[in-house]
C-alpha cells in the first residue's frame, strides 16, 4: 500500500500532493472566511498573489544568485525544473505580496492570519504527505512493529507521524466555536503545529545538529511554541477576579433597579429587543423580603 | 479553564518540550548530514560498482576527491534524450577541473541492444555504467527518469534532479557548485 503510494507519487509527482492540498485548502478558505470577519475574495485574492509570488519569486531569486549561468541561457528561466527553486527567497517574495496587497486593500491583520489559517492547515497536510511520498523528512532506524522500510532501513515513519498531527491540528482549527478573539485561531495553529514539530523531530533521521546533538528545529519550534502560546494568553479576554465582581455587583444591582424605574413603561403589544430576568442574587433578596413581610 | 490554570499547563508544555529536546539528543550524531548513505540531498552517496559494456568497473567510493555527476537513463525516455547533449557539452567543458559524468543505464528496464547505438548517436564520451540488477536504481529510490545526482567531492550529495531535460543553467549552476566543493 504504502509502496504504491510511493510509486504513483514520486517526485516531482508529489508536488500534485501540494497543488491539491492548496486547492483543497483555499475552498475551505473562502468557506472560512466570513467567520473571521475577512472578505472571501480579497482572501481568495491575497492566496492567488501569493502563490504567485512564491513560484516567480523562488526562480527570480535562483536566478539572481547564479546570475552567469542564467545570462548564457536566459531560456532557462521558465525551464519546468523544480530544483532550480530558491524556497527562502520565494517564501520572502510571497510574505512581501501578501503584506502588500493586505495593506492595499485594508485588510485586517489578525483577522486575515485566521482566515488563511484553513489553508495553512491544508498545506501542512499537503507537505507531510509529500515527505511520504518523496521520503524527505526521513526517521531513525527503528525496530518498532510500525516501523517503515525507507533508505535500505526499517525506520520510524516520521512522515506518517506527520501526517496524523497535521490532521489533528486541521480538525482542532476547523471544528472549534468561532466566538474566539481576532488571531486566536492562527496562534493556536502556529502552536500546535509547533509542538507537534517538536515532538516529531526527535525521531527524525535528518536533522541538522548544534551544540552536542541537539536538533534546531526542535529548538526554533520551541521559542516558536512559547511566542504562540505567550501570544494566545495576551489575546485572551481578562477574567476579572470573584472578589472584583462581589464588590461590583450590589452597584451594579442599584443601578439597574434605577434603570428600570425610570424606564418609560412599554405599551402594550410592543416588543423588546431583549428581557432581563433578574438575577439569582435578587431573587433571593426579594424572597426574603416576601418571607419578613410575612 | 481558569487563567491561573492555562498559564500553569502552557509553562508545563514549555517545560516538557525543553526535556523532550534534552531526552532526543542525538549523541551518537548519526543524524548528521553527510554519514549517512542516502540518495538525499546533503547525506552521503550510497555506493556502488557497475560495469561499463567493455567489462570495465567503476566504484563511485574510488572517485572520492572528485565531483561526480550521476545520470540515470534510458533509451526510451525523451527527457533522458533531450538532456544527454547538455550533459555532454558541460563534460567537455570542465573535464579538465576533476568533473567526472557517470551516465548510468537504467538496463533493467531498457533494451541492452540499444544502448551502445545511443551512445554513438549522442557522441557520448563519458562512462556509461549498466545497471542490469536494479542495484543501483534500488539503492537511490529510482521511480523517475532521468534521475540525477550531484555528488560533491567529499561524497555528499549537493542535489537531486528528479525528471527533466535539466536545464542549461541548472546543470552549469549545480556542476559549478560540485567542483568547488571540498575534498574533505
Amino acid at each position: 500500500m504504502l509502496d504504491l503510494f510511493r510509486n504513483i507519487f514520486a517526485p516531482p509527482r508529489d508536488l500534485i500532493l501540494l497543488v491539491a492540498a492548496a486547492w483543497i485548502g483555499m475552498s475551505l478558505t473562502e468557506k472560512r472566511a466570513a467567520r473571521s470577519h475577512a472578505e472571501k475574495s480579497l482572501v481568495s485574492n491575497l492566496i492567488f498573489y501569493g502563490v504567485l509570488a512564491y513560484l516567480l519569486g523562488g526562480r527570480i531569486f535562483y536566478a539572481l544568485e547564479h546570475l552567469p549561468a542564467f545570462t548564457q541561457s536566459p531560456l532557462s528561466l521558465i525551464s519546468p525544473n523544480t530544483s532550480a527553486f530558491d524556497s527562502w527567497g520565494a517564501l520572502a517574495a510571497a510574505l512581501i505580496a501578501g503584506f502588500v496587497y493586505g495593506q492595499r486593500k485594508g485588510m485586517l491583520f489578525w483577522s486575515t492570519l485566521d482566515a488563511l489559517t484553513p489553508f495553512f492547515a491544508l498545506l501542512a497536510i499537503g507537505i507531510g504527505f509529500s515527505h511520504l511520498a518523496s521520503g524527505a523528512a526521513f526517521g531513525i532506524e527503528t525496530t518498532v512493529p510500525w516501523g517503515i522500510n525507507l533508505w535500505g532501513a526499517i525506520r520510524q515513519p516520521t512522515q506518517i507521524y506527520e501526517i496524523i498531527a497535521s490532521l489533528v491540528t486541521f480538525g482542532v482549527i476547523w471544528f472549534r466555536k468561532a466566538n474566539s478573539k481576532p488571531g486566536s485561531d492562527f496562534l493556536l495553529f502556529a502552536a500546535l503545529t509547533s509542538a507537534s514539530r517538536l515532538v516529531i523531530e526527535g525521531f527524525r533521521g535528518d536533522s541538522t545538529l548544534v551544540l552536542g546533538g541537539i536538533r534546531s528545529a526542535q529548538v526554533i519550534a520551541w521559542l516558536i511554541l512559547a511566542i504562540s502560546l505567550v501570544a494566545l494568553e495576551l489575546l485572551k479576554p481578562r477574567v476579572i477576579p470573584a472578589e472584583v465582581v462581589e464588590k461590583v455587583e450590589p452597584v451594579m444591582e442599584t443601578k439597574r433597579k434605577e434603570v428600570k424605574r425610570n424606564a418609560p413603561s412599554v405599551p402594550t403589544g410592543a416588543t423588546t429587543t431583549s428581557k432581563k430576568t433578574p438575577s439569582s442574587k435578587t431573587k433571593s433578596v426579594t424572597a426574603k423580603r416576601k418571607s419578613s413581610k410575612d | 479553564m481558569q487563567p491561573i490554570y492555562r498559564r500553569i499547563l502552557y509553562g508545563f508544555i514549555l517545560l516538557a518540550g525543553l526535556v523532550w529536546i534534552f531526552a532526543s539528543v542525538d549523541k551518537t550524531g548519526a543524524s548528521t548530514a553527510g554519514r549517512i548513505p542516502a540518495p538525499q540531498k546533503g547525506f552521503l552517496a550510497p555506493d556502488f560498482a557497475l560495469k561499463t559494456p567493455t567489462g570495465q568497473t567503476y566504484t563511485l567510493s574510488q572517485l572520492k576527491g572528485k565531483a561526480v555527476l550521476v545520470n540515470i537513463w534510458a533509451t526510451w525516455c525523451p527527457p533522458c534524450r533531450a538532456e544527454m547533449p547538455t550533459i555532454q557539452k558541460f563534460y567537455q567543458q570542465y573535464q579538465s577541473q576533476g568533473l567526472v559524468v557517470l551516465g548510468v543505464n537504467a538496463t533493467a528496464q531498457d533494451n541492452p541492444l540499444d544502448i551502445v547505438p545511443f551512445v554513438t548517436q549522442y557522441g557520448l564520451t563519458f562512462p556509461i555504467l549498466l545497471d542490469e540488477t536494479n542495484d543501483l536504481g534500488s539503492k537511490y529510490n529510482l521511480r523517475s527518469l532521468p534521475s540525477s545526482f550531484f555528488v560533491n567531492r567529499d561524497g555528499t550529495i549537493a542535489d537531486v534532479v528528479i525528471g527533466g531535460p535539466m536545464s542549461d543553467a541548472l546543470l552549469q549552476t549545480d556542476i559549478e557548485t560540485i567542483l568547488k566543493s571540498p575534498a574533505n
